[in-house]
């Protein structure tokens, strides 16, 4: 990286202090760039603004919609836009960094109020939406402005080539690597064991596919258990079960980093059967960097991040029978989970920090190109050029 | 009485659209014009790695002279004839790593380093430029660009062979 330090300004649509993965990225990021002592300005919607970090800007409190199969926590409006104004009029930032700019948030009004240089990261990989296309042609101009686009797999680039008709440079979301590469295996997570880490309560995380599986697969493996981490209620999930089952799960809440770090090298395999509505999969990555044999469904995300089933193994999506069988075929041979999961472990260090923020750093440096920082933008610089008078 | 205000209203809606699309057109052209820069720069930086790789001991004469000589053309080009010296420079930086042999030596290992660093950027750098390029294209196809000429004198933006080869 330069020696040069820059005054970067990101913008995260979601609300900050709600769980997600674009809130973690942004929030990782912007701890690494602070560490490599540059100046960041986090702007993001907050619910409760004493417990916020100082590097975050409130922008108010966010709205709940109904989006991609959850519901989003975001912010817009013209209160929040004037803050928008504020926060850029006053930050004198020599970049700005949208994160997913092309939904209804804080980070297209952003777009929308800039000007300079400007980069998006996409994260989304959703199927063709109707709505799109309604709001399409508003939406362009605006996403036009964007110096840099940067999307965070290849599912995310193609939606978004589907659906606005502009490309993209795939820079993966980053994980702490390092922090995964030592866990201990822990006798009482070890063995036959499933692991599984999420918000469990979330249809789309599939933890009924895995039930569904679980009988065919207990036939096999009599001895097999499952280990569900991951904040939630877990009385209504376990009155489900089939009672002849419920001895077979353990639920641990939520877990630490070093925890979990743990929990992956332990268990035998890791299973992520996601229904949809992922954009990244970012905790199969961390999976990986842990040292787990992954088993994930086939949903576009995640099977571009374990490259086709090279890194780790797929199944159909919502097939409780394939996902048994892949499940059996692997704790049958000790030899091919051994095998995936080294292949898996050596592959995820490409997702760690060190090489993500550099990319994403080298992405900064050529959208700076003769540029004097980020303003508010005119509407009126084409007439300033028409006249003569010196624009940028 | 009605109807002119209306009318009225209309010519100002209607104004106000070109002066919009004419400043979307010029930030068009802006980002057009420092992709192209940028681009420009590292591929000055990699005809000036690939010299010093030519004067290095990775190279022996016979490529270290196909070198110089593709690394001063590309860096003399014009406009006309850039693309054919990038593609050339491009091709004999590859015949020269695609040899496999192996590198020991510090520096050269570095210039290997930086050259393989600067080809990434390169790559990125070539995506914008491809992509504002398109975009101002696409957008100065529309009805009332043309009709209003927009763009002004402002040449239409291309792209470049080379481009599509390092893609």
């Amino acid at each position: 990286m330069t020696l040069k330090k820059l005054r970067i300004g990101l913008v995260c649509p979601y609300g900050w202090d709600t769980p997600g993965g674009v809130q973690n990225h942004v929030r990782d990021l912007a701890e690494y760039l602070i560490a490599k002592g540059h100046y960041v300005s986090v702007l993001a919607p907050v619910i409760d603004e004493d417990a916020i970090p100082d590097y975050v800007t409130s922008a108010g409190k966010p709205i709940s919609i109904p989006y991609n199969g959850a519901v989003a926590r975001v912010l817009f409006g013209p209160i929040a836009f004037s803050r928008v104004r504020h926060w850029i009029a006053n930050g004198k930032f020599d970049l700005l960094h949208l994160h997913e700019p092309a939904i209804p948030s804080i980070s297209l009004l952003a777009c929308w109020a800039a000007e300079g240089p400007l980069v998006g990261t996409f994260h989304a990989a959703a199927k063709r939406q109707k709505a799109i296309f309604a709001i399409g042609p508003i939406l362009e101009p605006v996403i036009e402005k964007l110096t840099a686009r940067i999307a965070v797999s290849e599912a995310a680039r193609s939606t978004l080539t589907e659906h606005l008709e502009t490309d993209a440079v795939v820079v993966p979301n980053g994980i702490y690597a390092d922090r995964y590469r030592d866990g201990e295996v822990r006798a009482q997570w070890s063995g036959n064991t499933l692991g599984f880490i999420g918000r469990y309560e979330e249809p789309r995380k599939g933890l009924s596919v895995l039930l569904e599986a679980l009988p065919i697969i207990a036939r096999f493996a009599p001895d097999v258990r499952v280990l569900v981490a991951g904040p939630g209620d877990s009385k209504d999930v376990e009155d489900e079960i089939d009672p002849q089952l419920r001895h077979r799960f353990e639920f641990l809440g939520r877990i630490s980093e070093k925890e979990k770090a743990d929990f992956l090298s332990s268990v035998a395999l890791y299973i992520a059967p996601n229904t949809g509505g992922e954009s990244f999969g970012i905790i199969l990555a961390e999976a990986l960097a842990g040292g787990a044999a992954v088993v994930a469904s086939d949903i576009p995300a995640f099977e571009s991040l374990l490259g086709n089933g090279e890194y780790g193994a797929l199944f159909q999506s919502e097939n409780p029978q394939e996902l048994a069988k892949v499940v059996i075929d692997l704790l049958r041979s000790d030899e091919k989970r051994r095998a995936l999961a080294q292949r898996g472990k050596a592959y995820a260090q490409r997702f760690d920090w060190d090489v993500v923020a550099e990319d994403i750093f080298s992405i900064y440096e050529m959208a700076l190109v003769g540029s004097n920082g980020v303003t508010l933008s005119s509407e009126n610089r084409a007439w300033n050029r028409f006249l003569g008078r010196a624009g940028n | 009485m009605e109807k002119y205000f209306l009318f009225a209203l209309i010519a100002i809606i209607a104004l106000w659209y070109l002066s919009y699309s004419a400043t979307r057109l010029d930030r068009l052209h802006h980002r057009v014009e420092t992709s192209w820069a940028n681009l420009d720069g590292l591929l000055q930086r990699r005809a000036a790695v690939a010299l010093e790789i030519a004067k290095s001991d990775l190279a022996d004469p016979a490529s270290s002279l196909l070198l110089t000589a593709a690394a001063h053309q590309a860096r003399d080009a014009q406009m006309q004839t850039r693309s054919q010296a990038e593609s050339g420079l491009s091709g004999a930086l590859g015949l020269l790593l695609n040899d496999g042999h192996l590198v020991d030596g510090f520096i050269e290992k570095d210039l290997l380093r930086e050259l393989s660093e600067l080809t990434d950027k390169v790559r990125v750098a070539i995506a914008l430029h491809v992509d504002a390029v398109t975009r101002t294209q696409m957008v100065r196809e529309k009805p009332v660009f043309k009709i209003f000429r927009l763009a002004g004198t402002a040449p239409l933006p291309v792209t470049y062979e080379f481009e599509a080869d390092v893609l």
